[in-house]
Protein backbone atom coordinates (compact mmCIF):
# COMPACT_ATOMS: atom_id res chain seq x y z
CA UNK A 1 0.00 0.00 0.00
CA UNK A 2 2.34 2.29 1.22
CA UNK A 3 4.74 1.56 -1.94
CA UNK A 4 2.09 1.52 -3.96
CA UNK A 5 1.34 5.36 -2.83
CA UNK A 6 4.47 6.34 -3.34
CA UNK A 7 4.54 5.16 -7.06
CA UNK A 8 1.88 7.49 -7.52
CA UNK A 9 3.51 10.27 -5.95
CA UNK A 10 6.63 9.59 -8.14
CA UNK A 11 4.25 9.04 -11.28
CA UNK A 12 2.21 12.24 -10.76
CA UNK A 13 5.81 14.21 -10.25
CA UNK A 14 6.79 12.70 -13.39
CA UNK A 15 3.57 13.69 -15.18
CA UNK A 16 4.15 17.38 -13.82
CA UNK A 17 7.97 17.47 -15.01
CA UNK A 18 7.52 15.65 -18.37
CA UNK A 19 4.79 18.08 -19.34
CA UNK A 20 6.84 21.72 -18.26
CA UNK A 21 10.03 19.78 -20.89
CA UNK A 22 7.26 18.81 -23.26
CA UNK A 23 6.12 21.78 -23.09
CA UNK A 24 9.79 24.05 -23.15
CA UNK A 25 9.92 21.72 -26.32
CA UNK A 26 7.00 22.29 -28.65
CA UNK A 27 7.57 26.18 -28.09
CA UNK A 28 11.44 26.05 -29.27
CA UNK A 29 10.73 23.82 -32.32
CA UNK A 30 7.19 26.23 -33.00
CA UNK A 31 9.56 29.37 -33.06
CA UNK A 32 12.06 27.96 -34.66
CA UNK A 33 9.48 26.76 -37.49
CA UNK A 34 7.81 30.42 -37.41
CA UNK A 35 11.32 31.69 -38.34
CA UNK A 36 12.97 29.06 -40.19
CA UNK A 37 10.45 27.51 -42.53
CA UNK A 38 7.44 30.48 -42.80
CA UNK A 39 10.46 33.39 -42.88
CA UNK A 40 8.97 35.15 -39.83
CA UNK A 41 10.82 38.32 -39.57
CA UNK A 42 10.53 40.54 -36.46
CA UNK A 43 12.70 43.60 -37.54
CA UNK A 44 11.40 43.74 -40.85
CA UNK A 45 8.01 44.76 -39.51
CA UNK A 46 9.50 48.29 -38.45
CA UNK A 47 10.10 48.70 -42.44
CA UNK A 48 9.06 52.24 -43.82
CA UNK A 49 6.46 51.11 -46.14
CA UNK A 50 4.55 49.01 -42.63
CA UNK A 51 4.58 52.38 -40.95
CA UNK A 52 2.92 54.16 -44.10
CA UNK A 53 0.41 51.49 -44.88
CA UNK A 54 0.08 51.86 -40.49
CA UNK A 55 -0.44 54.92 -40.35
CA UNK A 56 -2.70 54.50 -43.47
CA UNK A 57 -4.73 52.24 -41.90
CA UNK A 58 -4.74 53.92 -38.57
CA UNK A 59 -6.12 57.42 -40.33
CA UNK A 60 -8.63 55.47 -42.40
CA UNK A 61 -9.70 53.97 -38.54
CA UNK A 62 -10.14 57.71 -37.15
CA UNK A 63 -11.64 58.88 -40.41
CA UNK A 64 -8.95 61.86 -40.66
CA UNK A 65 -9.02 62.77 -44.42
CA UNK A 66 -12.31 61.22 -45.25
CA UNK A 67 -14.87 63.69 -46.61
CA UNK A 68 -17.70 62.50 -44.70
CA UNK A 69 -16.71 59.61 -41.79
CA UNK A 70 -19.26 56.91 -41.43
CA UNK A 71 -19.59 57.20 -37.63
CA UNK A 72 -20.94 60.88 -38.11
CA UNK A 73 -23.45 60.17 -40.54
CA UNK A 74 -27.26 59.33 -39.39
CA UNK A 75 -27.48 56.74 -42.16
CA UNK A 76 -24.32 54.55 -41.97
CA UNK A 77 -25.21 54.13 -38.25
CA UNK A 78 -29.12 52.95 -38.74
CA UNK A 79 -27.31 50.49 -40.90
CA UNK A 80 -24.78 49.55 -38.37
CA UNK A 81 -27.36 49.13 -35.71
CA UNK A 82 -29.64 46.93 -37.66
CA UNK A 83 -26.87 45.27 -38.25
CA UNK A 84 -26.17 44.83 -34.51
CA UNK A 85 -29.65 43.39 -34.05
CA UNK A 86 -29.83 40.98 -36.40
CA UNK A 87 -26.41 40.07 -34.74
CA UNK A 88 -27.94 39.41 -31.56
CA UNK A 89 -30.83 37.31 -33.17
CA UNK A 90 -28.39 34.92 -34.56
CA UNK A 91 -26.24 35.02 -31.32
CA UNK A 92 -29.93 34.18 -29.63
CA UNK A 93 -30.86 31.55 -32.12
CA UNK A 94 -27.64 30.20 -32.06
CA UNK A 95 -27.71 29.43 -28.32
CA UNK A 96 -31.26 28.60 -28.16
CA UNK A 97 -30.05 25.96 -31.46
CA UNK A 98 -27.02 24.55 -28.60
CA UNK A 99 -29.54 24.15 -25.82
CA UNK A 100 -32.43 22.26 -27.67
CA UNK A 101 -29.51 19.62 -28.80
CA UNK A 102 -27.78 19.83 -25.71
CA UNK A 103 -31.30 19.21 -23.85
CA UNK A 104 -32.24 15.78 -26.07
CA UNK A 105 -28.72 14.57 -25.68
CA UNK A 106 -27.28 15.32 -22.21
CA UNK A 107 -29.00 12.40 -20.13
CA UNK A 108 -27.79 9.77 -22.71
CA UNK A 109 -24.29 11.34 -22.54
CA UNK A 110 -24.11 11.00 -18.74
CA UNK A 111 -21.86 8.03 -17.78
CA UNK A 112 -23.80 7.08 -14.57
CA UNK A 113 -26.86 7.19 -16.86
CA UNK A 114 -25.44 4.57 -19.25
CA UNK A 115 -24.40 2.30 -16.41
CA UNK A 116 -27.76 2.12 -15.11
CA UNK A 117 -27.27 4.21 -11.64
CA UNK A 118 -28.95 7.11 -12.55
CA UNK A 119 -32.48 6.19 -13.69
CA UNK A 120 -32.25 2.77 -12.27
CA UNK A 121 -33.35 1.18 -15.43
CA UNK A 122 -30.48 -0.47 -18.09
CA UNK A 123 -31.21 -0.34 -21.56
CA UNK A 124 -29.00 -2.40 -24.10
CA UNK A 125 -28.89 0.36 -26.49
CA UNK A 126 -27.69 2.89 -23.78
CA UNK A 127 -24.14 2.23 -24.20
CA UNK A 128 -24.23 2.48 -27.88
CA UNK A 129 -25.95 6.13 -27.69
CA UNK A 130 -23.61 6.86 -25.32
CA UNK A 131 -20.41 6.40 -27.71
CA UNK A 132 -22.40 7.86 -30.69
CA UNK A 133 -23.23 11.07 -28.51
CA UNK A 134 -20.09 11.47 -27.20
CA UNK A 135 -17.97 11.50 -30.50
CA UNK A 136 -20.73 14.07 -31.76
CA UNK A 137 -19.66 16.31 -28.96
CA UNK A 138 -16.22 16.01 -29.51
CA UNK A 139 -16.33 16.12 -32.92
CA UNK A 140 -18.68 19.64 -32.72
CA UNK A 141 -16.60 21.41 -30.46
CA UNK A 142 -12.89 20.66 -32.00
CA UNK A 143 -13.98 22.06 -35.15
CA UNK A 144 -14.19 25.90 -34.97
CA UNK A 145 -17.38 27.34 -35.71
CA UNK A 146 -15.70 29.71 -39.06
CA UNK A 147 -15.19 25.95 -40.04
CA UNK A 148 -18.65 24.84 -39.29
CA UNK A 149 -19.99 28.14 -41.42
CA UNK A 150 -17.69 27.20 -44.26
CA UNK A 151 -19.47 23.85 -44.89
CA UNK A 152 -22.97 24.95 -43.79
CA UNK A 153 -22.71 27.93 -46.46
CA UNK A 154 -22.95 25.28 -49.21
CA UNK A 155 -26.20 24.00 -48.43
CA UNK A 156 -27.53 27.01 -47.04
CA UNK A 157 -27.98 30.54 -48.09
CA UNK A 158 -26.04 33.24 -46.97
CA UNK A 159 -28.19 34.60 -43.94
CA UNK A 160 -28.52 34.60 -40.24
CA UNK A 161 -30.17 30.92 -40.21
CA UNK A 162 -26.76 29.89 -41.86
CA UNK A 163 -24.40 31.75 -39.09
CA UNK A 164 -26.47 30.77 -35.89
CA UNK A 165 -26.44 26.54 -37.37
CA UNK A 166 -22.76 26.87 -37.29
CA UNK A 167 -22.90 28.86 -33.94
CA UNK A 168 -25.22 26.08 -32.76
CA UNK A 169 -23.24 23.23 -33.60
CA UNK A 170 -19.76 24.28 -32.17
CA UNK A 171 -21.58 25.21 -28.47
CA UNK A 172 -23.81 22.36 -28.78
CA UNK A 173 -20.83 20.36 -28.31
CA UNK A 174 -18.98 22.63 -25.37
CA UNK A 175 -22.90 23.06 -23.83
CA UNK A 176 -22.87 19.25 -24.52
CA UNK A 177 -19.42 18.83 -22.34
CA UNK A 178 -20.22 20.89 -19.69
CA UNK A 179 -23.75 19.77 -18.92
CA UNK A 180 -23.13 16.04 -18.74
CA UNK A 181 -20.18 16.61 -16.30
CA UNK A 182 -23.18 18.35 -14.40
CA UNK A 183 -25.35 15.21 -14.66
CA UNK A 184 -22.48 13.00 -13.81
CA UNK A 185 -21.54 14.95 -10.18
CA UNK A 186 -25.13 14.56 -9.21
CA UNK A 187 -26.67 13.73 -5.69
CA UNK A 188 -27.58 10.43 -6.13
CA UNK A 189 -29.79 10.08 -3.08
CA UNK A 190 -33.14 12.12 -3.67
CA UNK A 191 -33.21 10.19 -6.96
CA UNK A 192 -32.75 6.90 -4.60
CA UNK A 193 -35.26 7.89 -2.56
CA UNK A 194 -37.99 8.41 -5.85
CA UNK A 195 -36.95 5.50 -7.21
CA UNK A 196 -37.73 3.58 -4.11
CA UNK A 197 -41.18 5.30 -4.06
CA UNK A 198 -42.39 3.89 -6.91
CA UNK A 199 -41.41 6.66 -9.20
CA UNK A 200 -41.36 6.09 -13.22
CA UNK A 201 -38.61 7.03 -15.36
CA UNK A 202 -40.33 10.34 -16.82
CA UNK A 203 -40.70 11.10 -12.68
CA UNK A 204 -37.45 10.60 -11.95
CA UNK A 205 -36.25 12.90 -14.46
CA UNK A 206 -39.11 15.70 -13.90
CA UNK A 207 -38.77 15.86 -10.16
CA UNK A 208 -35.23 14.15 -9.33
CA UNK A 209 -32.65 15.58 -11.83
CA UNK A 210 -34.30 18.58 -13.82
CA UNK A 211 -34.71 20.61 -10.72
CA UNK A 212 -30.45 19.68 -9.40
CA UNK A 213 -28.85 20.36 -12.64
CA UNK A 214 -31.25 23.33 -14.12
CA UNK A 215 -29.20 26.33 -12.55
CA UNK A 216 -26.08 25.65 -13.45
CA UNK A 217 -27.10 24.48 -16.69
CA UNK A 218 -28.46 27.85 -16.86
CA UNK A 219 -24.98 29.40 -15.60
CA UNK A 220 -23.10 27.13 -18.38
CA UNK A 221 -26.13 28.33 -20.79
CA UNK A 222 -25.68 32.58 -20.27
CA UNK A 223 -21.38 31.82 -20.25
CA UNK A 224 -21.78 30.45 -23.71
CA UNK A 225 -24.32 33.15 -24.94
CA UNK A 226 -21.27 35.67 -23.62
CA UNK A 227 -18.87 33.94 -25.61
CA UNK A 228 -21.43 33.52 -28.72
CA UNK A 229 -22.32 37.05 -28.68
CA UNK A 230 -18.03 37.88 -29.57
CA UNK A 231 -18.19 35.56 -32.74
CA UNK A 232 -20.94 36.12 -34.82
CA UNK A 233 -18.79 39.04 -36.61
CA UNK A 234 -16.36 35.83 -37.68
CA UNK A 235 -19.02 33.68 -39.08
CA UNK A 236 -20.30 36.62 -40.94
CA UNK A 237 -16.92 36.31 -42.61
CA UNK A 238 -18.06 33.82 -44.78
CA UNK A 239 -21.19 35.35 -45.46
CA UNK A 240 -23.41 34.03 -42.50
CA UNK A 241 -25.04 37.81 -42.10
CA UNK A 242 -24.87 40.12 -39.68
CA UNK A 243 -22.17 42.53 -38.57
CA UNK A 244 -19.28 40.17 -39.61
CA UNK A 245 -20.29 40.20 -43.50
CA UNK A 246 -20.38 43.95 -43.62
CA UNK A 247 -16.99 44.27 -42.00
CA UNK A 248 -15.64 42.30 -44.72
CA UNK A 249 -17.54 44.19 -47.33
CA UNK A 250 -15.78 46.97 -45.65
CA UNK A 251 -12.08 46.15 -44.85
CA UNK A 252 -12.58 44.66 -49.08
CA UNK A 253 -13.65 48.13 -50.26
CA UNK A 254 -11.15 49.99 -48.03
CA UNK A 255 -13.69 51.90 -46.34
CA UNK A 256 -11.68 52.38 -42.65
CA UNK A 257 -14.17 54.85 -41.14
CA UNK A 258 -16.83 52.40 -41.73
CA UNK A 259 -14.74 49.46 -40.18
CA UNK A 260 -14.98 51.54 -36.62
CA UNK A 261 -17.86 52.25 -36.39
CA UNK A 262 -18.46 48.26 -37.00
CA UNK A 263 -16.06 47.69 -34.50
CA UNK A 264 -18.04 50.58 -32.12
CA UNK A 265 -21.29 48.72 -32.34
CA UNK A 266 -19.13 45.45 -31.91
CA UNK A 267 -17.89 46.36 -28.69
CA UNK A 268 -21.48 47.99 -27.90
CA UNK A 269 -22.93 44.62 -28.27
CA UNK A 270 -20.44 42.59 -26.51
CA UNK A 271 -20.55 45.29 -23.23
CA UNK A 272 -24.46 44.81 -23.16
CA UNK A 273 -24.60 40.80 -23.32
CA UNK A 274 -22.29 40.69 -20.53
CA UNK A 275 -24.08 43.24 -18.17
CA UNK A 276 -27.36 41.05 -19.40
CA UNK A 277 -25.79 37.91 -18.60
CA UNK A 278 -24.01 38.78 -15.76
CA UNK A 279 -27.88 40.47 -14.04
CA UNK A 280 -29.31 37.06 -15.21
CA UNK A 281 -27.29 35.14 -13.22
CA UNK A 282 -27.14 37.01 -10.27
CA UNK A 283 -31.30 36.94 -10.60
CA UNK A 284 -31.20 33.17 -10.85
CA UNK A 285 -28.50 32.82 -7.61
CA UNK B 1 -40.26 32.28 5.81
CA UNK B 2 -37.70 30.40 3.99
CA UNK B 3 -40.48 28.11 2.48
CA UNK B 4 -41.78 31.24 1.16
CA UNK B 5 -38.81 32.49 0.11
CA UNK B 6 -37.71 29.29 -1.53
CA UNK B 7 -40.84 29.20 -3.66
CA UNK B 8 -40.31 32.73 -4.62
CA UNK B 9 -36.79 31.69 -5.61
CA UNK B 10 -38.42 28.94 -7.85
CA UNK B 11 -40.95 31.62 -9.37
CA UNK B 12 -38.21 33.72 -10.06
CA UNK B 13 -35.84 30.82 -12.09
CA UNK B 14 -38.82 29.63 -13.64
CA UNK B 15 -40.07 33.08 -15.20
CA UNK B 16 -36.80 33.72 -16.52
CA UNK B 17 -36.77 30.13 -18.55
CA UNK B 18 -39.93 31.01 -19.40
CA UNK B 19 -38.51 34.46 -20.62
CA UNK B 20 -35.74 32.77 -22.63
CA UNK B 21 -37.82 30.44 -24.62
CA UNK B 22 -39.78 33.63 -25.70
CA UNK B 23 -36.45 35.34 -26.79
CA UNK B 24 -35.38 32.37 -28.68
CA UNK B 25 -39.36 32.19 -30.26
CA UNK B 26 -38.64 35.74 -30.95
CA UNK B 27 -35.69 35.60 -32.73
CA UNK B 28 -36.99 32.31 -34.80
CA UNK B 29 -39.39 34.90 -36.53
CA UNK B 30 -36.49 36.86 -38.12
CA UNK B 31 -35.88 34.53 -40.58
CA UNK B 32 -38.24 33.89 -43.03
CA UNK B 33 -38.77 30.36 -42.93
CA UNK B 34 -39.43 28.39 -46.62
CA UNK B 35 -37.59 26.29 -49.08
CA UNK B 36 -35.53 30.03 -50.23
CA UNK B 37 -33.20 29.49 -47.18
CA UNK B 38 -31.13 26.26 -48.55
CA UNK B 39 -29.40 26.87 -51.70
CA UNK B 40 -31.13 25.41 -54.96
CA UNK B 41 -29.59 21.32 -54.73
CA UNK B 42 -28.57 22.03 -50.86
CA UNK B 43 -29.91 18.98 -49.71
CA UNK B 44 -28.05 17.12 -52.36
CA UNK B 45 -25.02 18.34 -51.71
CA UNK B 46 -25.55 17.94 -47.69
CA UNK B 47 -25.65 14.14 -48.86
CA UNK B 48 -22.78 14.06 -50.66
CA UNK B 49 -20.80 15.76 -47.39
CA UNK B 50 -22.35 13.60 -45.16
CA UNK B 51 -21.67 10.75 -47.58
CA UNK B 52 -18.40 11.80 -47.57
CA UNK B 53 -17.79 11.58 -43.49
CA UNK B 54 -17.23 8.17 -44.27
CA UNK B 55 -15.07 8.11 -46.82
CA UNK B 56 -11.94 10.01 -45.70
CA UNK B 57 -9.57 10.56 -48.22
CA UNK B 58 -6.95 8.55 -47.09
CA UNK B 59 -4.26 8.58 -49.93
CA UNK B 60 -1.03 8.90 -48.52
CA UNK B 61 -0.40 12.63 -50.18
CA UNK B 62 -3.15 13.76 -48.06
CA UNK B 63 -1.84 12.31 -44.97
CA UNK B 64 1.49 13.67 -45.51
CA UNK B 65 -0.08 17.17 -46.50
CA UNK B 66 -2.28 16.97 -43.33
CA UNK B 67 0.42 16.10 -40.87
CA UNK B 68 2.41 19.23 -41.98
CA UNK B 69 -1.03 21.40 -42.21
CA UNK B 70 -1.73 20.29 -38.31
CA UNK B 71 2.04 20.55 -37.46
CA UNK B 72 2.06 24.50 -38.78
CA UNK B 73 -1.19 24.92 -36.91
CA UNK B 74 0.19 23.64 -33.84
CA UNK B 75 3.11 25.90 -33.85
CA UNK B 76 1.54 28.60 -34.48
CA UNK B 77 -0.97 27.99 -31.51
CA UNK B 78 1.97 27.49 -29.69
CA UNK B 79 3.58 30.25 -30.55
CA UNK B 80 0.81 32.02 -29.46
CA UNK B 81 0.16 30.65 -26.25
CA UNK B 82 3.92 31.47 -25.40
CA UNK B 83 4.00 35.36 -25.85
CA UNK B 84 0.34 35.57 -24.74
CA UNK B 85 1.74 33.37 -21.27
CA UNK B 86 4.16 35.88 -20.99
CA UNK B 87 2.03 38.87 -21.18
CA UNK B 88 -0.67 37.14 -19.10
CA UNK B 89 1.30 36.85 -16.34
CA UNK B 90 2.65 40.23 -16.07
CA UNK B 91 -0.19 42.07 -17.00
CA UNK B 92 -2.38 39.65 -14.40
CA UNK B 93 -0.27 39.92 -11.28
CA UNK B 94 -0.26 43.94 -12.15
CA UNK B 95 -3.95 44.03 -12.70
CA UNK B 96 -4.68 41.54 -9.62
CA UNK B 97 -2.96 44.15 -7.29
CA UNK B 98 -0.93 42.53 -5.11
CA UNK B 99 2.14 44.00 -5.79
CA UNK B 100 0.55 47.87 -4.81
CA UNK B 101 1.39 49.44 -1.97
CA UNK B 102 -1.59 50.68 -0.35
CA UNK B 103 -5.25 51.13 -1.10
CA UNK B 104 -5.49 53.95 -3.78
CA UNK B 105 -1.92 52.51 -5.86
CA UNK B 106 -4.25 49.15 -5.92
CA UNK B 107 -7.13 50.43 -7.25
CA UNK B 108 -5.54 52.49 -9.96
CA UNK B 109 -3.40 49.46 -11.07
CA UNK B 110 -6.12 47.26 -10.88
CA UNK B 111 -8.87 49.94 -12.50
CA UNK B 112 -6.27 51.00 -15.71
CA UNK B 113 -5.20 47.38 -16.53
CA UNK B 114 -8.46 45.52 -15.45
CA UNK B 115 -9.89 47.70 -18.20
CA UNK B 116 -7.09 46.56 -20.57
CA UNK B 117 -7.58 43.35 -20.45
CA UNK B 118 -10.87 43.35 -21.02
CA UNK B 119 -10.51 45.88 -24.47
CA UNK B 120 -7.66 43.05 -25.05
CA UNK B 121 -10.55 40.15 -24.82
CA UNK B 122 -13.70 41.95 -26.06
CA UNK B 123 -12.33 41.65 -30.12
CA UNK B 124 -11.75 38.18 -31.02
CA UNK B 125 -8.98 36.90 -32.41
CA UNK B 126 -9.82 37.18 -36.22
CA UNK B 127 -11.04 40.92 -36.23
CA UNK B 128 -7.37 41.55 -34.80
CA UNK B 129 -5.91 39.39 -37.68
CA UNK B 130 -8.05 41.68 -39.98
CA UNK B 131 -6.80 44.81 -38.34
CA UNK B 132 -3.07 43.35 -38.52
CA UNK B 133 -3.18 42.38 -41.73
CA UNK B 134 -4.40 45.30 -42.85
CA UNK B 135 -1.72 47.63 -40.95
CA UNK B 136 1.10 44.95 -41.21
CA UNK B 137 0.27 42.44 -44.22
CA UNK B 138 0.71 39.59 -44.46
CA UNK B 139 3.25 37.87 -42.35
CA UNK B 140 3.19 35.17 -39.65
CA UNK B 141 3.36 37.89 -37.07
CA UNK B 142 -0.15 39.24 -38.04
CA UNK B 143 -1.55 35.83 -37.12
CA UNK B 144 1.10 35.26 -33.68
CA UNK B 145 -0.04 38.72 -32.72
CA UNK B 146 -4.06 38.45 -33.36
CA UNK B 147 -3.59 35.11 -31.38
CA UNK B 148 -1.47 37.15 -28.35
CA UNK B 149 -3.91 39.69 -27.83
CA UNK B 150 -7.44 38.23 -27.03
CA UNK B 151 -5.55 34.91 -25.26
CA UNK B 152 -3.37 37.44 -23.27
CA UNK B 153 -6.28 39.02 -22.47
CA UNK B 154 -8.12 36.34 -21.15
CA UNK B 155 -5.68 34.17 -19.31
CA UNK B 156 -4.67 37.57 -17.16
CA UNK B 157 -8.06 38.27 -16.30
CA UNK B 158 -8.32 34.86 -14.60
CA UNK B 159 -4.41 35.38 -13.47
CA UNK B 160 -5.84 38.08 -11.95
CA UNK B 161 -8.81 36.02 -10.70
CA UNK B 162 -7.16 33.24 -9.28
CA UNK B 163 -4.49 35.35 -7.63
CA UNK B 164 -7.23 37.50 -5.68
CA UNK B 165 -8.86 33.84 -4.92
CA UNK B 166 -5.78 33.12 -2.64
CA UNK B 167 -7.28 32.09 0.71
CA UNK B 168 -5.98 34.97 3.56
CA UNK B 169 -4.35 33.17 6.28
CA UNK B 170 -0.52 32.33 5.14
CA UNK B 171 -0.34 35.55 3.33
CA UNK B 172 -1.28 37.17 6.67
CA UNK B 173 1.65 34.89 8.20
CA UNK B 174 3.63 35.98 5.91
CA UNK B 175 3.09 39.61 6.24
CA UNK B 176 3.49 39.22 9.72
CA UNK B 177 6.92 37.56 9.74
CA UNK B 178 8.19 40.78 7.95
CA UNK B 179 8.28 39.62 3.77
CA UNK B 180 8.11 42.03 1.50
CA UNK B 181 5.43 42.51 -1.35
CA UNK B 182 7.76 40.79 -3.92
CA UNK B 183 8.57 37.75 -1.87
CA UNK B 184 4.87 37.67 -1.24
CA UNK B 185 4.22 37.10 -4.33
CA UNK B 186 6.59 34.27 -4.91
CA UNK B 187 6.06 32.54 -1.89
CA UNK B 188 2.57 32.91 -0.98
CA UNK B 189 0.23 34.12 -4.01
CA UNK B 190 2.53 32.16 -6.72
CA UNK B 191 2.78 28.45 -5.19
CA UNK B 192 -1.23 28.69 -4.22
CA UNK B 193 -2.44 29.67 -7.74
CA UNK B 194 0.01 27.45 -9.43
CA UNK B 195 -2.23 24.44 -10.49
CA UNK B 196 -5.67 26.57 -11.20
CA UNK B 197 -3.06 28.72 -13.64
CA UNK B 198 -1.84 25.55 -14.94
CA UNK B 199 -4.89 23.96 -15.44
CA UNK B 200 -6.67 26.93 -17.13
CA UNK B 201 -3.94 27.45 -19.49
CA UNK B 202 -4.12 24.07 -20.59
CA UNK B 203 -8.04 24.86 -21.80
CA UNK B 204 -6.66 27.81 -23.52
CA UNK B 205 -3.99 25.84 -25.28
CA UNK B 206 -6.98 23.80 -26.74
CA UNK B 207 -9.05 26.58 -27.72
CA UNK B 208 -5.78 28.31 -29.24
CA UNK B 209 -5.28 25.87 -31.65
CA UNK B 210 -8.70 26.29 -33.23
CA UNK B 211 -8.37 30.02 -33.40
CA UNK B 212 -4.55 29.05 -35.18
CA UNK B 213 -7.25 27.10 -37.27
CA UNK B 214 -8.83 29.57 -38.05
CA UNK B 215 -6.18 31.96 -39.19
CA UNK B 216 -5.68 31.01 -42.55
CA UNK B 217 -8.47 33.22 -42.89
CA UNK B 218 -5.82 35.99 -43.35
CA UNK B 219 -3.35 33.66 -45.22
CA UNK B 220 -1.86 31.35 -42.33
CA UNK B 221 -1.22 28.31 -43.96
CA UNK B 222 -2.15 25.14 -41.79
CA UNK B 223 -5.66 23.02 -41.45
CA UNK B 224 -7.77 25.99 -41.86
CA UNK B 225 -5.83 26.70 -45.14
CA UNK B 226 -5.73 23.35 -46.95
CA UNK B 227 -10.31 22.79 -45.72
CA UNK B 228 -10.86 25.96 -47.27
CA UNK B 229 -9.16 25.14 -50.54
CA UNK B 230 -10.71 21.59 -50.37
CA UNK B 231 -14.03 22.90 -50.24
CA UNK B 232 -13.27 25.40 -52.76
CA UNK B 233 -12.44 22.29 -55.23
CA UNK B 234 -15.63 20.28 -53.46
CA UNK B 235 -13.58 17.57 -52.52
CA UNK B 236 -15.79 16.73 -49.41
CA UNK B 237 -13.57 13.59 -49.23
CA UNK B 238 -10.38 15.87 -48.21
CA UNK B 239 -12.27 17.99 -46.18
CA UNK B 240 -13.40 15.36 -43.83
CA UNK B 241 -9.57 14.36 -43.49
CA UNK B 242 -8.47 17.37 -42.42
CA UNK B 243 -11.22 17.30 -40.26
CA UNK B 244 -10.25 14.12 -38.50
CA UNK B 245 -6.96 15.49 -38.08
CA UNK B 246 -7.67 18.52 -36.31
CA UNK B 247 -10.17 16.52 -34.17
CA UNK B 248 -7.31 13.91 -32.57
CA UNK B 249 -5.30 17.62 -32.29
CA UNK B 250 -7.62 18.65 -30.03
CA UNK B 251 -8.47 15.08 -28.05
CA UNK B 252 -4.52 14.98 -27.91
CA UNK B 253 -4.34 18.28 -26.27
CA UNK B 254 -7.21 17.30 -24.26
CA UNK B 255 -5.70 14.28 -22.70
CA UNK B 256 -2.73 15.67 -21.93
CA UNK B 257 -4.30 18.44 -20.25
CA UNK B 258 -6.37 15.87 -17.99
CA UNK B 259 -3.40 13.88 -17.06
CA UNK B 260 -1.59 16.73 -16.04
CA UNK B 261 -4.18 18.49 -14.50
CA UNK B 262 -3.97 14.98 -12.32
CA UNK B 263 -0.70 14.99 -11.72
CA UNK B 264 -1.38 18.49 -10.49
CA UNK B 265 -4.03 17.76 -8.15
CA UNK B 266 -2.47 15.63 -5.51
Amino acid sequence: MKQNKRDLKLFKFGVVKLSLLLALILMIASWMFVYKVDHADFLGLFSAKNAFYSKKFLKGLLGIGAKSPAFLSIDSWQVALKLTYETLQMSIMAIGFATLGMIFTVIPAARNATNGTLTVSKKWYSQILFGIIRSAYIFSRAIPELVWAMIIIFVFKPGILAGALALGIYNFGILGKLCTEVVEDLDLKPIRNLASCGAGTGQILLYGIIPTVMPKFMTFIFYRWEVIIRTPIVVGFVGAGGLGQQFKFSMSYFQYSELSLLLICYLLLVAFADLLSEGSRRAIR
Amino acid sequence: MEKLHNSLDFHKRTLLTGGLILVFIWSLFSIKWGPDLLHPGGGTILLQIIKALFHPNLSSEILKLSLISAWRTLAYAVAGMTLAIAFAFILGILASGVLAKDKPGRLISKGILRGLLGFMRAIHELVWAWLFVASIGLTPFAAIFALVIPYGGTLGRIFADILNDVPEEPISALKSSGASKLQLLLYGYLPFAKTDMISYTMYRFECAVRSSTIMSFVGLGGLGYQIQLALQDLNYNDVWTYLFFLVALVVVIDFWSNILRRGLVE
